[in-house]
């Protein structure tokens, strides 16, 4: 009877220490939030602003890092999907000033940025390599073109662009929250309610089980790289939004942001059962409040590199307390 | 477990409701406080600008200045306008070029005022220039750049060279394109057959072609932009035997000890700084046309008349649009006459000048005239 009770208080405590990690990623965002508040209500700032900016920050990582899930849960890394978003906004840009039609620029953008994802997994397909290695070969190649196209066709300006009174309209929270919301509500549509998401999962826990209970990989990895696609798309097409204009340094950093956010939220970067749509949307945020809050706080040159270092060490102690929920359950590979 | 979580939700709330309570000021302005946008934080002129802002200009005046970390895009050009107007700063001034049509928008739509402390596009400033928080651009217009080229040019040609190099940084940057045109007509070549500005800046916007330049000048070698090759392309250059090394910008940053330690012949545009003097001085530096620190000081001075009520406008009712012209060094006294003007408390545009400008009944004329 005793050890029953023992068994139960062992067990409830380790449950306890389940769900406080699982929340732990929603907490985090919470704190950083009031923090960001209390600094910003301290310092005299003006808080509409600082949230507008922190929107339109974390929007674009946030739909590139939700769509970037669907390649990461099978286990596999995608480094670029920033060159990608560079690469569909030039080619976007470029088809508007050529037509002068905003549809087309739509559907050259969503279409660059499928075509490039699904690049990626074709030729890791045929040449029998880990899709990492394409994805870097793509970053090279798509960010060499794009900075090409726009130093031949960027003139006096340096950049090439569209008319800012385009895209002014749509540049508002409500439309940028009804993108975000609208794209994860169909990424957490296919993640958790069709057999795409439970094999995608199934796939990165173990690659070789899934295999043998039929589960073809190579279909559900352009799956995924399509959906990946639709999120880089997304994401070029708000960064224009934002800013009309595109340079060869555009969506530089959203490749490593990605895995940041990612991280950031709770998922773990090997993927598999653990992999949640939510992770990308919590960690993406997360981690724009947290470079905010650390530029309130540590201003001048020599901050920009000690907000690096905290960011990093952030990362690292995410990494760490996110494992400690999956480590032990991971199936031999 | 539901302590914790408690307990965590309790902060949360505690620090919001800190949010809520903040003293409703914010927007109030207490003092002038002004953004600084830049691109490069740690190019030679870049620190040189800065040390004027902070150390000399801003103390004397009460100012606020604070800068950006270097600014990779547009979209970090807009994000930072948008912290400086959460943070109730009356005025941005830039040094970063990604897209100033966006910022001067984002400026505007946050209601601060916008100046540029360098040359802009003449077509994007005509597309600007009604707009009320636009104060204006101050530095060498393309036409100044041009002209640079060609004085830098001449130069060359009247010390006998036959066989250059040359860098053309950062083509299709507008202002490496207008001096590197100049530089070709300086040096008596032609690009294309085109022996006019627009007609040779407008063919080297698409790049540059070495097999496109003719005339009695050998251009053998090209270098452009910035590489892991660009040191040993340079090196091939100076085994070909050239007999000096033209560049339309940033040479002095990349290439100074390469070319110090060969006493190559050199040229730069670039800026009076200690670190050029030393090229001057010690090194094969020959020509050197640049930008002083206090350069910078008069676009200073209209954002502050803008931010107190007195905006400085054309005789037309735009925004300024006044180009300033380049110091020439061509050797150790020439250097020293320029450089040395400019250090210290008696800057060439020292506040004295500047409080000329300063004020309500400032004339276009009177403004025009200190930055000349």
């Amino acid at each position: 009877m005793k050890k029953t009770l023992e068994k139960e208080a062992v067990l409830r405590a380790y449950k306890r220490k389940q769900l406080l990690i699982t929340l732990l990623p929603a907490l985090a965002l919470a704190i950083l939030f009031g923090v960001l508040c209390a600094l910003v209500s301290s310092k005299g700032y003006r808080l509409d602003i600082y949230l507008k900016k922190i929107l339109n920050e974390g929007v674009v990582l946030a739909v590139v890092a939700t769509g970037a899930i669907f390649i990461y849960s099978l286990g596999s890394f995608d480094i670029s999907l920033g060159a990608s978003t560079l690469f569909s906004a030039t080619l976007g840009v470029m088809a508007y000033n050529a037509t002068e039609s905003f549809p087309i620029m739509i559907l050259v953008i969503f279409g660059v940025a499928i075509g490039c994802s699904l690049l990626s997994s074709v030729l890791a397909s045929v040449f029998h390599i880990p899709v990492f290695v394409t994805t870097v070969a793509m970053m090279s190649v798509l960010t060499a073109v794009a900075s090409q196209i726009i130093s031949v066709n960027g003139g006096a300006l340096g950049g090439i662009s569209i008319p800012s009174k385009l895209v002014r309209p749509l540049d508002t929270i409500e439309f940028k929250l009804l993108m975000l919301f609208g794209y994860a509500a169909l990424c957490i549509f296919v993640f958790n309610f069709t057999k795409i998401g439970r094999r995608l999962k199934f796939l990165g826990g173990n690659a070789n089980c899934a295999k043998l209970s039929g589960i073809r990989a190579d279909r559900y990895a352009i799956v995924a790289f399509v959906m990946a696609g639709i999120g880089v798309g997304l994401g070029a097409f708000l960064t224009l939004v934002y800013t009309p204009s595109v340079t060869p340094t555009t969506a530089g950093g959203i490749g490593m942001n990605v895995i940041v956010a990612i991280v950031f939220g709770g998922m773990p970067i090997s993927g598999g059962p653990r992999s949640r749509i939510y992770s990308a949307l919590m960690g993406g945020f997360s981690y724009i409040l947290l470079n905010n809050i650390l530029k309130m706080l540590i201003s001048g040159n020599a901050g920009y590199g000690i907000s690096q270092i905290v960011s990093a060490v952030f990362f690292l102690a995410v990494v760490y307390i996110t494992g400690m929920n999956y480590r032990t359950k991971l199936l031999a590979r | 477990m539901k302590k914790i979580i408690a307990m965590l939700l309790a902060l949360v709330m505690v620090l919001s409701l800190a949010a809520c309570g903040g003293t409703g000021d914010g927007n109030k302005p207490k003092e002038i406080k002004i953004g600084v946008l830049v691109a490069d934080v740690s190019g030679e002129e870049a620190l040189a600008f800065r040390n004027y802002y902070e150390k000399y200009l801003a103390p004397h005046y009460g100012v606020t200045l604070t800068y950006t970390e270097q600014l990779e895009d547009a979209a970090a050009e807009k994000a930072a306008i948008e912290t400086f107007a959460a943070q109730g700063y009356n005025a941005i001034i830039s040094l970063s070029a990604s897209d100033r049509a966006s910022q001067l928008e984002t400026c505007a739509q946050y209601g601060m005022y916008y100046a540029i402390a360098s040359g802009m596009d003449d077509a994007l400033y005509a597309e600007h220039k009604s707009n009320e928080y636009f104060v204006g651009q101050i530095g060498p217009s393309m036409t100044t750049e041009y002209e640079a080229g060609v004085a830098m040019g001449k130069y060359f040609k009247e010390q006998g060279v036959k066989k250059i190099g040359i860098y053309g940084a950062f083509v299709p940057n507008p202002m490496h394109v207008y001096r590197l045109a100049g530089t070709l007509v300086g040096l008596g070549l032609s690009y294309n057959g085109a022996t006019e500005m627009e007609a040779i800046a407008g063919q080297l916007y698409a790049g540059f072609d070495l097999n496109a330049v003719a005339g009695d000048i050998a251009v053998t070698h090209y270098i452009a932009g910035y590489s892991d090759t660009m040191w040993d392309e340079l090196g091939a250059a100076m085994g070909a035997g050239i007999d000096a090394f033209i560049s339309v910008g940033m040479a002095t940053t990349f290439f100074a000890d390469m070319l110090n330690g060969a006493k190559l012949p050199y040229s730069d545009i670039d800026s009076f700084t200690s670190g050029n003097g030393k090229n001057v001085k010690e090194g094969s530096l020959k020509y050197l046309a640049g930008k002083y620190a206090s350069s910078v000081g008069p676009i200073f001075a209209a954002v502050i008349n803008a931010v107190n009520g007195n905006a400085i406008r054309t005789p037309e009712g735009y925004a300024l649009s006044i180009s300033q012209s380049y110091l020439v060094a061509t050797d150790a006294a020439s250097f020293d006459a320029c450089y040395g003007a400019d250090q210290g408390d008696k800057p060439i545009i020292s506040t004295e000048t500047l409080d000329t400008v300063i004020g309500e009944d400032v004339t276009y004329e009177q403004f025009v005239a200190i930055v000349k």
